[in-house]
């Protein structure tokens, strides 16, 4: 970075300079030009950068998204967990669980996370922190009824979540959000018959 | 059966009660005949219609989006018709409900598109269907391409800036995606969204992991 605006100073005063400047004091010229400039391009550098990578709005869109995201990977591990302990609904749920998944790539892709901010990091763990506790050691309920019931409840509770988020974001994520909040009601009736 | 068909001249008075009631009988019917899901009462809670009087459109995109859903609301109204011709016992029972809720939400538009000053669009005298129709199965595939459509242009209310015309708007993709779930007897992962927009549902859909 700091190289690179130090090489830039050179250049950019060069076509004045060059022309009237013997081969022996170019180093002082240049040396003298880069001093006095520094000042000037840690200005405007600053500013160019600034204006051509200002970061996209974190909020609301990408806190919201993150709780969409994080919402879904909650959801396919709570499949995740129904479908290795009841054989007898596994079959019905798989292609429930694969449409999670989708949702939660479709969401993904309209995540940009800026390299090396602090909220990259922080993106992921979240949820599965707080998983296992709630539902491996003993949050799952016991039978197949029990458990259609449980993957009901947390269908409906995701479909509301993204219906009241979807009112805060952009159009295009609102859109999407409508769709999957969609697909997850119809789960709601889908899981009745699985659980037949 | 008592279903019947609504009043439409009760345009302008007890929408919300109208709206929802329709959805009583509907929550109800069952449609095991094509292996859809059995009962719907519980998920149609969220996709209870707001009665549209209450957005209060103010833009033209507003108002431009409201007359694209009323559009599909008249095809599909007109379509029902069609489909219901070709079914009878549970299947028909099944048609004649969701003629109606798309009457009762058409109703709806046409009201709020008055109220906000603008002209709701007409119904053509008819339309052309995207396949012939002679048979339970086309009519049912109908249904399916009946609702797909709705719930397309409800999403197009969902990108309007009005939060109420957005959350009417995504409780009416809903509710379009519960009836296309129960003609389509699967549901799928992105409704209204055209097949392939993205990361091709349907190639995923049908997938049997193994184990």
């Amino acid at each position: 970075m700091a190289a690179g605006s130090v090489t830039a100073g050179p250049v950019t005063t060069g076509p004045v300079e060059a022309s009237s400047v013997a081969p022996g004091r170019t180093r002082r010229a240049v040396l003298a030009a880069t001093v006095a400039s520094l000042p000037l391009l840690a200005v405007s550098g600053c500013k160019g950068v600034g204006a051509l990578a200002t970061p996209p709005g974190p909020a609301p869109d990408v806190a919201l998204l993150r709780a969409a995201i994080a919402a879904e990977e909650l959801m396919i591990a709570r499949y995740d967990a129904v479908i290795t302990s009841s054989a007898s609904l596994a079959a019905g749920l798989r292609p429930l669980r694969a449409e999670h998944r989708l949702h939660l790539a479709g969401l993904r892709t309209r995540l940009i996370v800026p390299s090396g901010s602090a909220a990259a990091v922080t993106a992921s763990p979240a949820p599965s922190a707080s998983w296992p506790g709630a539902a491996a050691a003993g949050g799952m309920p016991a039978g197949p009824a029990a458990a259609i019931s449980f993957l009901q409840a947390a269908e409906r509770a995701a479909a509301a979540a993204l219906l009241h988020q979807l009112i805060a974001v952009s159009p295009s994520l609102a859109q999407l959000m409508a769709s999957v909040a969609a697909s997850e009601a119809t789960h709601v009736a889908a899981l009745t018959a699985v659980g037949g | 059966m008592n279903v019947r068909r609504p009043a439409t001249a009760d345009v302008s008075a007890g929408h919300t009660a109208l709206a929802s009631n329709a959805h009583a009988p509907q929550a109800r019917h069952d449609r095991d005949v094509h292996a859809a899901p059995a009962t719907h009462a519980d998920a149609r809670q969220l996709a209870v219609a707001a009665s549209a009087r209450q957005l209060q459109p103010s833009t033209a995109a507003e108002i431009s989006a409201l007359q694209a859903a009323l559009a599909a609301e008249h095809a599909a109204i007109y379509g029902y018709g069609v489909v219901g011709a070709n079914l009878t016992g549970t299947a028909l029972t099944a048609a004649k409900s969701d003629w109606i809720a798309h009457q009762v939400v058409r109703d709806s538009l046409e009201a709020t598109l008055r109220s906000a000053g603008a002209q709701p669009v007409a119904a053509a005298a008819a339309y052309r269907l995207p396949q012939p129709v002679r048979s339970p199965a086309a009519a049912m595939s109908l249904a399916v391409t009946l609702e797909d459509r709705v719930t397309t242009a409800y999403l197009g209310l969902v990108a309007v800036a009005s939060a109420r015309i957005r959350t009417f708007g995504a409780r009416q993709v809903m509710a379009a995606a519960l009836r296309a779930a129960a003609w389509r007897g699967r549901t799928v992962a992105f409704p209204g969204f055209p097949a392939g927009a993205l990361s091709s549902p349907d190639a995923d859909h049908g997938q049997r992991q193994p184990g």
